[in-house]
């Protein structure tokens, strides 16, 4: 039992890795807690696809209407638009849902996208390849 | 360590592999249009050599390893192993050369310190390219008097004559050095100096930090019409104890005829490095 939670492990830990290479002008496990997954509903307000990385600023409201502020970083915006992100695609005003993780600062309001959720179910990943309506 | 820690740590890795991979979502660059946006396709040689008025062999070309980042590797873009160590060893790297004082250097610094936060490029390049420099694509102009190299991600040149003249020496140190070249047969050979200290190697928070001694010879070779080999040798006498070979890199021409121009603002980034290292350190 105990070899195979090492095995396990050590694919973990090779994984994060190589993703983290792939993925990144900067390390993300620096970056971002990933033992706290992030959601988030709001509005776009800017969307910079801008290096070294992009970045979905959007306002949330809260239960009682308080807005405040999140940013969250995505891919190149090379890679981005090579894997179908068309610029000007998400535009100011979209309401849009995130789910990410969490800044290692908790007091931050970033985090790192993983999905971008358009209000007909059109997905964008961090580099923007996508699902749903817009990708019939 | 608790089975929840280890829990967790497993759990992390896994979201990372699954979100990178990107799961059940379509790849939609084979419905775009325009420069860039073609997918990388399996090429064979593609034909002999295309060569410039002068007979050398025309370098031209945007060159990438078949992807750029975010997507799946295709053909080329290999690297890694060929460039040395004894059997069973990995090849040294730049930092594994470090000296004493240069390792203990490195020590001190972490993630938010590299300057690529800040949209400064590296020396080098993180893929070992330094086409590439911190992205995954570049662009060579080939004419028999001057080569000209530009890098899509950061926006570096560097301007190569081709008659073997010497290195400038009315111009100050350059994040990207200065370079000259020659062709020796059918290879053309690059040899860059002059370079400022504030840079490091590679980036993605790998600490690689150089002196201003550092002097690069890359080598490139177009095997075919759609293959680019790049070898290359650094030297900081002043960091390592010994140069360092760099692996044997393989380039494919991508099925574009230009890099993008892309903006760069570290603002968020580096805030969010910065903060993150004061959760993590303290400092």
């Amino acid at each position: 039992m105990r070899r195979a939670i090492r095995t396990a492990l050590a694919w973990s830990v090779v994984s994060l890795g190589a993703v983290a290479a792939a993925w990144a002008h900067h390390s993300f496990a620096a970056a971002f807690d990933m033992n706290k997954p992030v959601t988030v509903q709001g509005t776009i307000v800017q969307v910079r696809l801008e290096n070294p990385h992009s970045w979905f600023f959007l306002d949330v409201k809260d239960a009682g209407g308080k807005v405040e502020r999140w940013a969250f970083e995505a891919g190149t915006p090379s890679g981005m638009v090579r894997n179908g992100f068309k610029p000007g695609i998400i535009k100011k005003g979209v309401e849009v849902t995130i789910k990410g993780f969490h800044a290692k600062d908790p007091s931050q309001n970033m985090g790192m996208l993983r999905e971008l959720v358009l209000a007909d179910g059109t997905v964008y990943g961090m580099f923007g390849s996508q699902q749903g309506p817009a990708a019939q | 360590m608790t089975p929840r820690l280890i829990a967790t740590i497993v759990t992390a890795g896994f979201l990372f592999a699954l979100a990178s991979s990107a799961p059940a979502v379509k790849d939609v660059a084979a419905e775009q249009d325009g420069a860039g946006l073609a997918p990388p396709k399996p090429q064979d040689g593609g034909g002999p050599v295309p060569r410039m008025a002068d007979g050398h062999p025309d370098l031209s070309g945007v060159w990438w390893g078949g992807a750029d980042i975010g997507a799946a590797r295709g053909r080329g873009g290999r690297g890694g192993a060929r460039g040395g160590g004894a059997r069973g060893t990995p090849p040294p790297t730049f930092t594994s050369l470090y000296k004493p004082e240069a390792a203990a250097k490195a020590k001190t610094l972490g993630d938010k310190d590299d300057p690529t936060l800040r949209c400064v490029p590296t020396a080098f390049g993180t893929l070992n390219v330094s086409l590439y420099d911190v992205g995954a694509v570049g662009q060579i102009i080939s004419t028999p008097k001057m080569m000209v190299m530009l890098t899509e991600t950061y926006h570096g040149f560097r301007l190569v004559p081709t008659d073997g003249r010497a290195h400038r020496d009315d111009v100050p140190p350059a994040y990207r050095g200065d370079s000259v070249g020659h062709w020796e047969g059918d290879t053309f050979v690059v040899d860059t100096t002059n370079f400022t200290d504030n840079t490091w190697m590679s980036a993605e928070g790998r600490v690689s930090h150089h002196s201003d001694a550092l002097h690069i010879v890359e080598r490139y070779r177009r095997v075919d019409a759609n293959t680019l080999e790049v070898e290359a040798t650094v030297e900081d006498p002043q960091v390592l104890t010994a140069p360092w070979t760099v692996p044997k890199q393989t380039l494919v021409l991508a099925p574009f005829d230009r890099i993008m121009s892309l903006n760069c603002s570290g603002i968020e980034t580096q805030a969010l490095m910065d903060a993150a290292a004061k959760q993590s350190t303290g400092k």
